[in-house]
């Protein structure tokens, strides 16, 4: 299955949630583009109107000026009240018109001093057109005619003239140059709204292949589960009647090799005995030779009658222990073969009775076994249970320390859907690198100052594996072993033992 | 009873060494008794169906039977004797290897009288020889031909 290539979960959902992340920041980033783009705009706006007022008001006051001015002109050349009031109406608004100058030019240091001349210059003018009034109704109308020409070529008008085209300038400098800055930056915001238009666009496209890449892998394991699960019965069916035949097979090759392997021993043993028997007479025979007749007794026969009742001994004893071994084969592949039935065990119960039973040796041990109630019950079938603690409990008795009082704990707890029974004792323990040994037939650890074959702890891991549980152990030499079983909570036969 | 009336003793076993064992040790038990021996169950089921010295038209028969044979099962052999009308009156006694409990049941299902583990220690088979020999002195063989 190519996994490899496959979105694990957590990384699809941490790059979903990023690309989500990410486009929801371009968003407001684009937003807040926008909204600084249409404030520079209408800072824009604002700026042009703004210099138009300026330039409005600066055009006023010179009109307004030259108002007054052609007004008094007028009024000195023929004094009339229509021109008086003209004069009257301008010359009262003209400095209105430079206040508004002056607050709308407030922030500009040129400007201000700009209005400050032009200040200046209107008292001087107002001033002057004030006297020239003043001589006129006094009726020095020549006086004032005679000052009026005398100061006309440098006009006060003039100055005022040049002074607002001065502002003017200034104003359209300054618009042309906000115009500018404002333009500028609403060209970045431009560029930097394309810019993430663009992103958002890679983003959008990227989360798009992400989530059609992961649909697609879950569209295809979806359809590899569909087809697991149709085809997972008849494999595992499959499988399962393979292996029970294998199994089947080693059961009867072990069941046919100790039944074939019995008959030549069957003979061994007999004719061992016959020759027992036969050699007990010639031995008699030979006594009586070396009573009646030494001479003709041979050092060779001697030690003939020594030699031959040993190697049957011997004979004997390996074939009493091959027939042992048969048993022990024969014991084990019988053991596959039995029917399991399972019933609810109450376990407690269950090892009591196992501790009852072995009391006798128990008590030659000087031992104490403490089993630690409740023990949690177990489905399985009693036989192979009770076989399996009884040859744990057997062993924990067996290979006590004889330096200390034996002590054998039984506890027991569920985990997870298993049920746990540990078996600890502080026996003589076993060597780490038996630790894998001892489960194997025939074989043993340490002193072998017990009898037996080496079959006990096979026969219960046969058992244990059949009931589809797990055994292992934990031991250090000379301080105690401790056997963990561990059930799975429901019962299940996992066909013939190995 | 008459001495022309003993009991032949019909050994099927294919293993030669065996059959020299409990031969001698039914001579040993004082038995002496005629004793046939086939090492194959054909030639076996021959004798006992066909020979005119054999069971089913002569003298009483008593039937040990080795359960492993070359060309056929002991207990084919066994049923085939139990269901003969003649031959099933013939004791068997099955002498085999197998102490295996289902087999032991199958064969005193089918009829057997008497089934014996061959124990590899001597001394039990010697005994268990003895007692078959007990075994002989008391059974009842049916007149084959009434008065």
């Amino acid at each position: 299955m190519p996994i490899n290539l496959q979105l694990s979960d957590r990384r699809f959902n941490r790059l979903a949630l990023l690309g989500i992340a990410l486009g929801f920041a371009l968003l407001l980033g684009a937003l807040a583009t926008v909204v600084t783009s249409f404030n520079a705009g209408q800072s824009s706006t604002e700026l042009v109107r703004h210099t138009d007022k300026v330039i409005d008001q600066l055009s006023l006051l010179n009109v307004e000026l030259e108002r007054a001015e052609s007004g008094r002109r007028a009024y000195l050349l023929s004094p009339n009240v229509y021109r008086l009031q003209t004069y009257r109406d301008n010359v009262r608004i003209a400095p209105q018109t430079l206040d508004r100058i002056a607050g709308l030019t407030s922030d500009n240091p040129v400007q201000v001093e700009n209005v400050a001349k032009l200040r200046g210059l209107l008292r001087l003018q107002l001033a002057d057109m004030q006297r020239s009034m003043a001589l006129v109704q006094a009726n020095r109308t020549v006086l004032a005619q005679a000052e009026f020409a005398a100061a006309s070529p440098n006009s006060i008008i003039r100055k005022v003239r040049g002074v607002t085209e001065d502002m003017r300038g200034t104003e359209l400098g300054l618009l042309s140059e906000r115009s500018a800055k404002l333009d500028q930056t609403v060209a970045r915001m431009r560029r930097l709204l394309f810019a993430t238009g663009i992103m958002l666009l890679l983003v959008g496209a990227a989360s798009f292949w992400l989530v059609r890449r992961y649909t697609v892998d879950l569209t295809r394991t979806r359809d590899r589960l569909h087809v697991l699960n149709t085809d997972l019965e008849g494999a595992v069916l499959e499988r399962t009647a393979e292996l029970q035949r294998a199994n089947e097979e080693i059961q009867r090759f072990a069941y046919i090799v100790s039944h074939d392997l019995r008959s030549p021993l069957v003979n061994v043993m007999g004719f061992t005995a016959e020759l027992e028997e036969t050699n007990k007479s010639l031995v008699e025979i030979m006594d009586r030779a070396e009573r009646e007749a030494p001479q003709i007794v041979t050092d060779a026969m001697r030690h003939a009658r020594e030699d031959l009742p040993e190697a049957i001994g011997f004979i004997r004893s390996s074939t009493q222990k091959m027939d042992r071994l048969i048993n022990a084969i024969l014991k084990l592949s019988r053991e596959g073969r039995r029917t399991l039935t399972p019933e609810m065990l109450p376990m407690d119960r269950v090892l009591a009775d196992i501790v009852a039973s072995m009391e006798h040796p128990i008590d030659n041990a000087g031992a104490s076994v403490e089993v630690e109630t409740p023990l949690p019950n177990l489905v399985g079938d009693r036989l192979a249970i009770e076989q399996i603690f009884s040859n744990l409990l057997d062993n924990a008795v067996k290979y006590l320390d004889p330096a200390r009082a034996g002590r054998i704990v039984v506890r027991g707890r569920s985990k997870r859907g298993r049920n746990i029974y540990e078996v600890e004792d502080n026996g003589r323990g076993i060597d780490a690198r038996d630790h894998e040994r001892v489960f194997d037939l025939f074989r043993r650890s340490g002193p072998q100052t017990q009898p037996g074959e080496g079959i006990g702890l096979a026969h219960v891991r046969a058992l244990v594996h059949r009931l589809g549980a797990t055994i292992d152990l934990e031991s250090t030499l000379g301080q105690g072993t401790m056997f963990r079983v561990s059930f799975p909570e429901t019962f299940s036969d996992q066909g013939v033992a190995e | 009873m008459t001495d022309q009336r003993a009991v032949n003793i019909v050994m099927i076993e294919d293993d030669e060494g065996h059959a020299r064992l409990i031969e001698k040790n039914i001579r040993r038990a004082g038995i002496n008794n005629n004793i046939r021996h086939f090492t194959d169950g054909t030639s076996a089921l021959d004798y006992l169906y066909n020979d005119p010295s054999g069971p089913s038209h002569n003298g009483p028969s008593l039937i040990l039977l080795d359960l492993n044979l070359p060309d056929m099962s002991g207990t084919d052999i066994l049923a085939k004797v139990k269901s003969d009308e003649k031959l099933k009156l013939a004791p068997v006694v099955v002498l085999t290897t197998t102490d295996d409990k289902v087999e032991i049941q199958r064969c005193y299902d089918l009829g057997c009288n008497v089934y014996i583990t061959k124990p590899v220690n001597y001394e039990n088979f010697a005994d268990a020889i003895r007692q078959l020999g007990l075994f002989l002195a008391v059974i009842q063989v049916p007149d084959p031909q009434p008065a």
